[in-house]
């Protein structure tokens, strides 16, 4: 009790303007709306099995403005979209989109998780995520099917599509 | 409608008369009772208005109040007393607002006052008719936890102390009967095993049980509101069973003549209407001649339907019952002349000669040897007479008379008969039980074909000669027209030809006294059946052209009634068309009953009964009788089975009365509608209304009443085991923006932790928890209930709204999902029972009255206010003053606050009206 009572505690002024940032993005307009009832993380498919992710905690540090505490973290990343949140939220506050914000501010400042951009990497690089996993028996498979068993258009449309989209800005 | 209503209510029109010094109070919850007392205190005469039976609303359901921990009925009683007692309060119950318009300062007002078929001024509460009626209908004030019977007063106290009958109109098997038979009434007796009382309730109507039990045509079934469920109720053969098991059981009780009345009606043919017409005009205590030109009574019932239909002693029986009720009987006497009758002394004649004549075919050779019409060969069969009938026989026609000659010639010997009907299955008008029957028996049915010759040889029936035919436009009788197909002519070899293509009225018959139609059936008033002739009456076939028995019956109750009226020298006509309201389907709440099969009659096997005329339907047994009444859905609650007329000692029930419309005229309204609760089965996740044991705050109160369901012992409906944890969940259906209700709904933190508290208070050692958002304990003593709950009671509060309610099936018990948002964890925590605390919702029926005052509503739905600051209790409209939750939900101190505010808001202009006229007197 009286830890509240103290001038530093009563000071409720966020540690930054990210919630505000946030709110500016597209989908994450709703997020001021959060009453922090925790019904979300009660809802959560992806809290039901880990302890790591708390959607209602990240949406107070968003709210806290610890900004480079969630940009660095796993977290927004963890969301799966599911939207369950999203149905039962009985404040209309639009989580998979915050998140979905949060994600993109994070990969413009090169905050990407690795196992995330390990796969961005490979499919960069082969122009799909299985060229490992393709094999002699999947070839005379498609082949059997009668379909393309050259799959090198991959690598050309991702050739393309890097020139026209990614223009060196976060990918080494 | 809307608009035609607001043209009449111009705002600038000046009132001619003089200003009103009297109020309305729209609603009698505790916040209209504060207002009307208040109003009435000061010397102004109040209408307050309520739309349940009883005042009192919403307080009269609930426990106890927060944050005292009163009992509710305990401070709500003496004002509902205090109420009843206010000479200057005119308390409506069971009466809503029909219309408003407004006329100067003063608002005219239309009231329309249900009936509740029990005297206010006679009834006493004494309850004596309570336990005499058959129907039970789910208890709306107790949340439809308990039950009450369809006489029932809402809870011990209620205001007036009178009892109400709670009938929504005509079921439609009743409405749908052209002999108006109470069916829902004789099934509710039959649910309970009385089946003497039910019999007695058929008997009201019809002296044919056991007859019409047999033979009747059933419109009642085809109209029946279980058939949209799942099957019709086998209304026909339950009736028929009470007349079985009258004789079975010998129960019978002697019939003695109860002739009490000098003036003698004669009855015209002894035939369905004519014995019906004789048994209602004997029950009323005339004394009644029936004429009769066969040997016997009983028309086409006898001579006509077949043996295995319709057991001869069972006609006779009731036939014996009408003739014991001291009706006189002539028979083999031909009436000669109506007039004449009415000449020797009859003061009434019924004329009842039917349509027993068969239409011809109109083909040639119509007359050779072997052709038959149904009418005489049904007769003959019947009486027992030689029939040279041969191995092929063709019956041509679809109705009943050909399905039953058809099925006599198969009886009688004949090897092979076949059915020619123009039209196909679908039209063919017989009863489809008897078709199939038919089937079953080996009868061919040759549908869509017509005869255009009968072949002889040596003028004896050698062969037919048919078309075959396709189904073109439909007719005026709405069935598809049959059309030949050209070139489709074929020729079938026949011994005998039965001839069953319908029967038309004798045009030689002594009906043609009366102004007749072409076809020589006597045209008579469709409700009176009054003809040309004073004091001559018809009805039957000789009407209508060949019809049903039912419909025959029916008229000859309609006739007889007719008859009193004429006899007595009053209107015939006045008041005899229907008044009640049809109940429709969706009045009729299905959704808890499970899809049943329909009993099925127990049949004599095809080979034992195509031999002989031993009867084909066996009757049903005791236990199927029971079990089919029990599917009925008793769609008008009330049945009509006047047991309660008979119990209640005091003459206040009359089952006759009709709704009223009241008009008054007022100088203020006073709006104190109150709320709904929010419907909490719009939440998929918590399960109420799938899961038992997931109850809502209002039904949980009703269940710690000491006045409900249980008399207040917190139990698990589901098992009756008492909870030993139980779980709250706060916030459902209130500061929802994705449900629409976005708003606060203030009272439901205090009375989830009330309930809480009551909870420890009836199971200490339970363990009790409260999901919430926040607690709102904003008002006097609130905070300190709340710590009080958490301290004294050792209620645990979880600051988490609870994601999902999942119910092991096993025990019943329910798993909540949430969040404590305290330290971040997450917790399934098994409960026995859960309730849920819906937020409250303006009204039903808000938005109507508010149409009609010409106001506007707040987005949320309540009453708009002017002023929410300055003038609390105005609404937009002068003279219109809201009160209670009308405006926005409030606690109890607050709705009799505002009711008190609203009151001297109203007064202000009654005694500035009552100034005026003073000055001006």
């Amino acid at each position: 009790m009286d830890e509240v009572n103290t001038a530093a505690n009563t000071n409720h002024v966020p540690s930054s303007n990210f919630a505000k940032e946030v709110e500016a993005m597209p989908g994450g307009a709703d997020i001021a709306k959060c009453i922090q009832c925790g019904m979300c993380t009660a809802s959560c498919m992806v809290a039901s099995t880990t302890d790591k992710y708390r959607p209602r905690k990240l949406i107070q540090m968003i709210l806290l403005g610890l900004r480079e505490e969630v940009l660095s973290s796993d977290l927004p990343w963890l969301c799966m979209t599911c939207r369950m949140c999203e149905e039962r939220c009985q404040e209309n506050v639009n989580l998979a989109e915050i998140f979905h914000a949060v994600r993109e501010i994070a990969a413009r400042e090169g905050y990407i998780p690795p196992a995330f951009k390990n796969a961005i990497d490979v499919v960069l690089k082969d122009g799909w995520m299985l060229e490992d996993a393709y094999s002699d028996f999947i070839e005379d498979d498609r082949d059997d099917l009668g379909l393309d068993t050259d799959l090198s258009w991959n690598k050309k449309f991702v050739a393309k599509l890097k020139k026209k989209y990614f223009k060196g800005v976060f990918i080494k | 409608m809307v608009t035609t209503k607001q043209e009449a209510k111009p705002e600038a029109a000046s009132g001619e008369g003089p200003k009103s010094t009297s109020a309305l109070v729209v609603g009698g919850g505790v916040a209209g009772m504060q207002a009307a007392l208040d109003i009435a205190n000061q010397g102004f005469k109040v209408h307050l208005l309520e739309k349940s039976s009883s005042i009192g609303g919403r307080m009269a359901m609930i426990d106890k109040t927060f944050p005292t921990l009163d009992c509710s009925a305990c401070i709500l009683t003496p004002r509902l007393s205090e109420v009843s007692r206010n000479s200057d309060i005119k308390t409506h119950t069971y009466a809503e607002v029909k219309s408003i318009a407004r006329d100067g300062t003063n608002f005219k007002v239309k009231i329309h006052k249900r009936a509740r078929y029990v005297d206010e001024d006679k009834c006493s509460g004494c309850a004596d008719c309570v336990p005499v009626c058959p129907v039970e209908v789910p208890n709306e004030f107790d949340q439809n936890m308990g039950f009450r019977k369809a006489i029932y007063i809402p809870f011990p106290q209620a205001t007036p102390n009178v009892y109400t009958v709670d009938k929504r109109g005509e079921p439609a098997c009743r409405a749908t009967c052209p002999a108006e038979v109470n069916a829902q009434g004789f099934i509710a007796m039959m649910r309970h095993g009385r089946f003497d009382e039910a019999l007695e309730i058929v008997r009201r109507t019809i002296p044919f049980a056991g007859v019409l039990g047999r033979v009747c045509i059933s419109f009642c079934e085809a109209e029946c509101e279980r058939g949209m469920l799942d099957h019709s109720l086998s209304i026909r053969n339950l009736h028929r069973f009470l007349a079985d098991y009258e004789i079975a059981h010998g129960t019978a009780k002697p019939v003695t003549p109860n002739i009490t009345k000098e003036e003698r009606v004669a009855v015209v043919g002894g035939g369905p209407a004519g014995i019906s017409c004789a048994y209602q005009l004997a029950m009323m205590g005339y004394p009644v001649t029936i004429f009769e030109s066969k040997p016997k009574l009983g028309g086409l019932l006898r001579y006509s339907i077949p043996e295995y239909r319709l057991p001869r002693n069972i006609l006779d029986g009731e036939i014996k019952r009408v003739i014991d009720m001291g009706v006189k009987v002539r028979a083999n006497t031909h009436v000669k002349s109506v007039k004449g009758l009415l000449e020797k002394g009859f003061k009434a004649v019924f004329v009842g000669t039917g349509a027993s004549q068969s239409n011809k075919i109109g083909v040639p050779h119509e007359d050779a040897e072997g052709v038959f019409y149904a009418i005489d060969f049904l007769e003959r069969a019947s009486t027992g007479q030689e029939i040279a009938l041969g191995a092929r026989v063709a019956v041509i026609g679809g109705g009943d008379a050909a399905v039953d000659s058809a099925r006599v010639a198969k009886r009688l010997g004949a090897k092979d008969v076949t059915l020619i009907y123009r039209r196909s299955h679908v039209e063919i008008p017989a009863i489809p039980g008897e078709v199939e029957d038919a089937k079953e028996e080996g009868i061919k049915f040759m549908l869509l074909t017509n005869p255009i010759e009968i072949l002889t040889a040596t003028n004896k029936v050698a062969g037919v000669r048919c078309v075959k035919m396709r189904l073109g436009e439909p007719d005026y009788s709405g069935r598809r027209r049959p059309v030949p197909i050209p070139n489709s002519e074929f020729t079938m070899a026949i011994d005998s030809m039965i001839i069953a293509i319908g029967q038309s009225a004798d045009p030689n018959g002594v009906q043609n006294e009366c102004d007749c139609t072409e076809w020589a059936t006597v045209n008579a008033d469709q409700i009176t059946l009054v003809t040309n002739i004073p004091g001559v009456f018809a009805g039957g076939d000789v009407v209508t052209g060949p019809l049903t028995v039912v419909k025959a019956v029916g008229h000859g109750r309609q006739a007889a009634e007719s008859i009193d009226l004429y006899i007595r020298g009053v209107d015939m006509a006045e008041g005899r068309h229907k008044h009640l309201h049809r109940v429709q389907s969706y009045e009729v709440d299905k959704s808890h009953k499970e899809s049943e099969d329909r009993a099925a009659m127990p049949k004599q096997s095809v080979d034992s009964r195509t031999h002989n005329f031993s009867e084909v339907e066996l009757g049903f047994s005791e236990a199927t009788a029971t079990a089919e009444a029990e599917r009925c859905l008793e769609c008008a609650v009330c049945c009509e089975c006047k047991q309660c007329v008979a119990a209640c000692t005091r003459d206040a029930i009359d089952h006759s009365m009709r709704d009223e419309v009241l008009e008054l005229e007022v100088g203020a309204i006073i709006l104190a509608t109150g709320y709904k609760l929010f419907d909490v089965s719009v939440y998929p996740q918590f399960g109420y209304g799938k899961y038992e044991n997931v109850i809502h705050a209002m039904e949980y109160e009703r269940l710690i009443n000491a006045a409900g369901p249980t008399g207040g012992h917190l139990i698990r409906l589901g098992d009756g085991k008492i909870p030993k944890s139980i779980g709250f969940i706060q916030c459902v259906g209130a500061r929802d923006v994705q449900k629409g209700v976005p708003y606060c709904s203030r009272v439901c933190c205090m009375y989830g932790v009330k309930n809480a508290v009551m909870a420890k208070e009836h199971h200490p050692e339970s363990s009790v928890s409260v999901y919430y958002a926040d607690i709102r304990a904003f008002g006097k003593g609130f905070e300190e209930f709340y710590e009080m709950a958490k301290t004294r009671f050792g209620v645990k509060f979880m600051r988490g709204r609870v994601a999902e309610v999942m119910e092991n099936r096993e025990t019943g018990n329910l798993t909540v999902r949430v969040e404590d948002t305290e330290t971040g964890e997450l917790h399934d925590i098994e409960h026995d029972l859960i309730v849920i605390s819906p937020g409250i919702q303006p009204p039903e029926g808000l938005e109507d009255l508010a149409v009609e005052l010409n106001m506007g509503l707040s987005d949320e739905g309540y009453v708009d206010i002017a002023n929410k600051v300055i003038t609390p209790v105005d609404t937009f409209i002068p003279g219109v003053f809201v009160c209670g939750c009308a405006d926005g939900p409030k606690d109890i101190p607050d709705s009799v606050s505002a009711g008190s505010a609203a009151a001297m808001r109203a007064t202000i202009i009654l005694a500035r009206n009552q100034k005026e006229a003073q000055e001006d007197g």
